[in-house]
């Protein structure tokens, strides 16, 4: 495999090609541009293939490849990073990159859309983003493309511009990303300038510098090294929490589904938000160096699951549903990290990348046979007239849930043991446990829900009595992520390998250095470093385990069967009503978005006039005062000017006259 | 017998005073000129009387120059009066007050 990381920055570069080609060509090409971003997706997928393959061979890629700045103190450049993390990443982007452009020829062209040229051009720029920060080297380089996904965020979300809502939707999802990814920046600075680096990996990463002050107990800004290493993965959390839609900045997510759901599907599901939790986990070493970090992140993540899954159960809206599924299953994703699982929250980062696309493209499918409506209650019956996307979507579905064997059972479960066998030591996480196992329930029931409502019972509407047909752009993508949906999880079955002793825990294997690895990025380095005590219920790992298993898939089951007691009628009642008060509150989103307005200008905006009116008053009234002084003053002193040609002469030598006393007296002439 | 220095600068004293006078008290521009002319030779004198006294010619080379620089400006005082006049039909320095704030 030699020269095969020779090919890395071309994963980037080739939609970077499909970008301008569709940008400046577009409307001149078949199809607008699809092609040319499915050619370089394609073409990135196998890149990246070709890297996982050459990690698998036992080699790995980091290197700086290009000094963009260079300080005295610390020096800026490019590089790329190819480790297993990033490898399985760049093929889980690609993949689903590729997938959507296809799929968007089904939901975008054959729909008449116009504007494709920029839809697709934007979609290339998104994947060339998305892959350059998943192989980024460095915290300024993540930083960077951070923020341009984040750009091509707001013009997919605002794609249909001439809306009243998409626009303003955009608008919201780029400045609440942006109040997170401000402390990112702060973050990044002072990561840089603590440790005179930002490489995430090698001899002179900050996670080494950081590891090596906390040894030797240096201090920073008189903070202890541990107290300051907390701060700054604090601040950069703040980043990690804006793109990952977390508490309490996850109000941008559901409204950003006024994009079109192929959008959706890529962007606002399985690869951009996933750059959050995929940072947390690149520099997870450092995070390691912090418990309090680490409990942070983790009590955020649960209670975003159980916060966000609640929200989802009253939706009426497809895409609401499923906007709030993802807030809520990224929140599994950092409460595994938060309790130190590494493997458990990259593996349902996979697994939650495919089997989300799936669901999204399953519903912008859905939206398509609904001749564009998106209200499950005017849906139904949808099972027997389109079989392969109820079949994709059931799998989906049921990795969503959470029910073995598919692929989201697995990882789930493993995010729920790791926080458990953590909080039989230190009961805090036991809550983190509880709230993340209390949003199993709701996640089952939410999912059902959906599902029931779209595709079973009586049709309700004329749409859904006589569906849009379906072309093999649609279904193509489908299938392969149900596939995926439902044996992805054959990655890691921890508890299969834990109970019978066979081991298959590949995916652990892949993130512990058993094949390709950079020094310093392996599982069992981060457990060491973070060295968290766990405890097992009777002392038992294997007790544990299935008390743990069983109790998630029973919630998960009740979930469901409630939603399908409920829903699985011919003629469906709106049962959420049933809940009243609690229902207003959780279809307004626990009142969040006025919470938010209300801060906005109910503290900020006050605190904002108050310092307008102190620039106002004070400032510009002191250098006001000044030039009104010297006005008045020389207003004065220039009546001093006669015009009279005498009057300057008796001045000329009434000061002579002054001179020459000032000059006799100073001199000592009349003593 | 020399006369001593003292008269002389005295004489240049009183010369001045006279001219300095003239130049605060007179209204008519051409006896300004005039006056100006007066402290510029009392100068002369000073400068001559001294260079006498010490010796050397320097300050008699200084009064050459100070003569042709009363010329001088003669010629352009007069070329101002001249404008004066022509524009105020008047010699009176108070009149043009207009050059000013």
């Amino acid at each position: 495999m030699v020269g095969a990381f020779e090919f890395a920055p071309a994963i980037a570069l080739l939609p970077l090609a499909a970008f301008v080609v569709a940008l400046l060509f577009g409307d001149y090409l078949p199809k607008k541009g699809a092609y040319a971003g499915i050619l370089a997706t394609a073409g990135s997928l196998a890149l990246s293939l070709w890297m996982l393959v050459a990690v698998f061979g036992g080699e790995a890629y980091n290197e700086e490849l290009y000094d963009w700045a260079i300080g005295e103190e610390i020096t800026f450049h490019f590089g790329i990073l190819i480790d297993p993390l990033s490898a399985l990443m760049l093929v889980i982007v690609s993949l689903v990159a590729l997938l959507v452009h296809v799929f968007s020829m089904g939901y975008m062209n054959d729909e008449g859309e116009t504007g494709l040229r920029r839809y697709y051009a934007e979609l290339g720029l998104f994947t060339f983003s998305m892959l350059a920060f998943v192989m980024a080297d460095n915290l300024l380089m993540a930083f960077i493309f951070f923020e341009l996904v984040g750009l091509c965020s707001y013009l997919l979300i605002g794609f249909w511009f001439r809306t009243r809502s998409a626009p303003s939707a955009a608008k919201k999802a780029f400045l609440v990303t942006r109040f997170g990814d401000y402390f990112f920046l702060l973050g990044v600075v002072a990561i840089g300038a603590t440790f005179g680096t930002l490489s995430f990996a090698g001899d002179a990463s900050f996670v080494d510098a950081a590891a090596g002050a906390i040894d030797a107990g240096e201090t920073f800004h008189g903070f202890s090294a541990e107290t300051w290493v907390t701060i700054l993965g604090l601040l950069v959390l703040g980043g990690v929490i804006g793109k990952s839609a977390q508490f309490p900045l996850h109000t941008w997510l559901p409204d950003a589904m006024e994009g079109p759901t192929t959008v959706s599907a890529l962007i606002h599901a399985a690869t951009m938000v996933a750059a959050g939790v995929y940072l947390v986990a690149r520099m997870f070493g450092f995070y390691a160096l912090s418990p309090t970090a680490l409990a942070i992140i983790a009590f955020v993540g649960a209670f975003t699951a159980l916060f966000a899954a609640t929200m989802g159960v009253v939706k009426d809206d497809i895409k609401q549903v499923l906007a709030y599924s993802t807030i809520s299953q990224y929140g599994y994703m950092m409460l595994g990290l938060g309790v130190g699982g590494y493997v458990a929250g990259v593996f349902h980062l996979m697994n939650h990348a495919f089997f989300k696309a799936l669901l999204f493209l399953g519903a912008g499918a859905v939206i398509i046979l609904m001749h564009h409506e998106q209200d499950m209650w005017k849906m139904g019956g949808l099972k027997d007239k389109a079989p392969v996307t109820y079949y994709t979507f059931l799998a989906g579905a049921l990795a969503l849930a959470g029910i073995i064997p598919f692929s989201g059972f697995w990882s789930k479960d493993e995010i729920l043991f790791d926080a458990i066998i953590l909080g039989l030591e230190e009961p805090i996480f036991l809550v983190a446990y509880a709230m993340g196992l209390l949003a199993v329930f709701f996640t089952g029931f939410y999912t059902f829900r959906m599902v029931f409502l779209t595709f079973h019972g009586e049709p309700r509407t004329d749409a859904a009595r006589d569906p849009h047909p379906l072309g093999w752009n649609v279904k193509a993508p489908l299938a392969v992520l149900g596939v995926l949906a439902l044996v992805a999880g054959v990655a890691n079955l921890a508890p299969v390998a834990k109970l019978t002793g066979v081991d298959i825990v590949f995916l652990e294997h892949w993130l512990d250095g058993e094949y390709g690895a950079v020094d310093g990025l392996l599982y069992s380095e981060y457990t060491a470093t973070a060295g968290l005590e766990t405890a097992y219920i009777a002392g038992s790992e294997t007790i544990t385990l299935i008390a743990a298993g069983v109790l998630a898939l029973g919630l998960a089951l009740g979930g469901a069967g409630l939603a399908y007691v409920l829903y699985n009628v011919p003629e469906p009642k709106a049962h959420t009503e049933n809940l009243g008060q609690a229902r207003e509150v959780l279809r307004s989103n626990y009142y969040q978005d006025e919470f938010q307005v209300w801060l906005a200008t109910g503290v900020t905006l006050p605190l904002a006039r108050a310092a307008d009116r102190f620039d106002g008053s004070v400032i510009d009234g002191v250098v006001n005062g000044v030039s009104s002084v010297s006005l008045f003053g020389s207003g004065g002193m220039k009546r001093l000017q006669t015009g009279v040609v005498t009057n300057y002469a008796a001045l000329i030598v009434l000061g002579f006259v002054a001179l020459l006393v000032f000059f006799g007296v100073y001199g000592g002439w009349f003593v | 017998m020399t006369v001593g220095i003292e008269y002389y600068v005295l004489l240049s004293a009183a010369l001045f005073c006279i001219g300095l006078f003239g130049v605060l008290t007179r209204r008519n521009a051409l006896m300004f000129l005039m006056s100006v002319e007066l402290m510029l030779n009392a100068a002369n004198i000073n400068l001559i009387a001294f260079a006498f006294y010490h010796g050397n010619l320097t300050g008699q080379v200084f009064a050459l120059f100070t003569m042709a620089l009363a010329a001088a400006e003669v010629a352009v005082g007069l070329g101002i009066i001249l404008v004066l006049y022509r524009n105020f039909r008047d010699v009176d320095v108070t009149v043009p007050s207009a050059m000013r704030w």
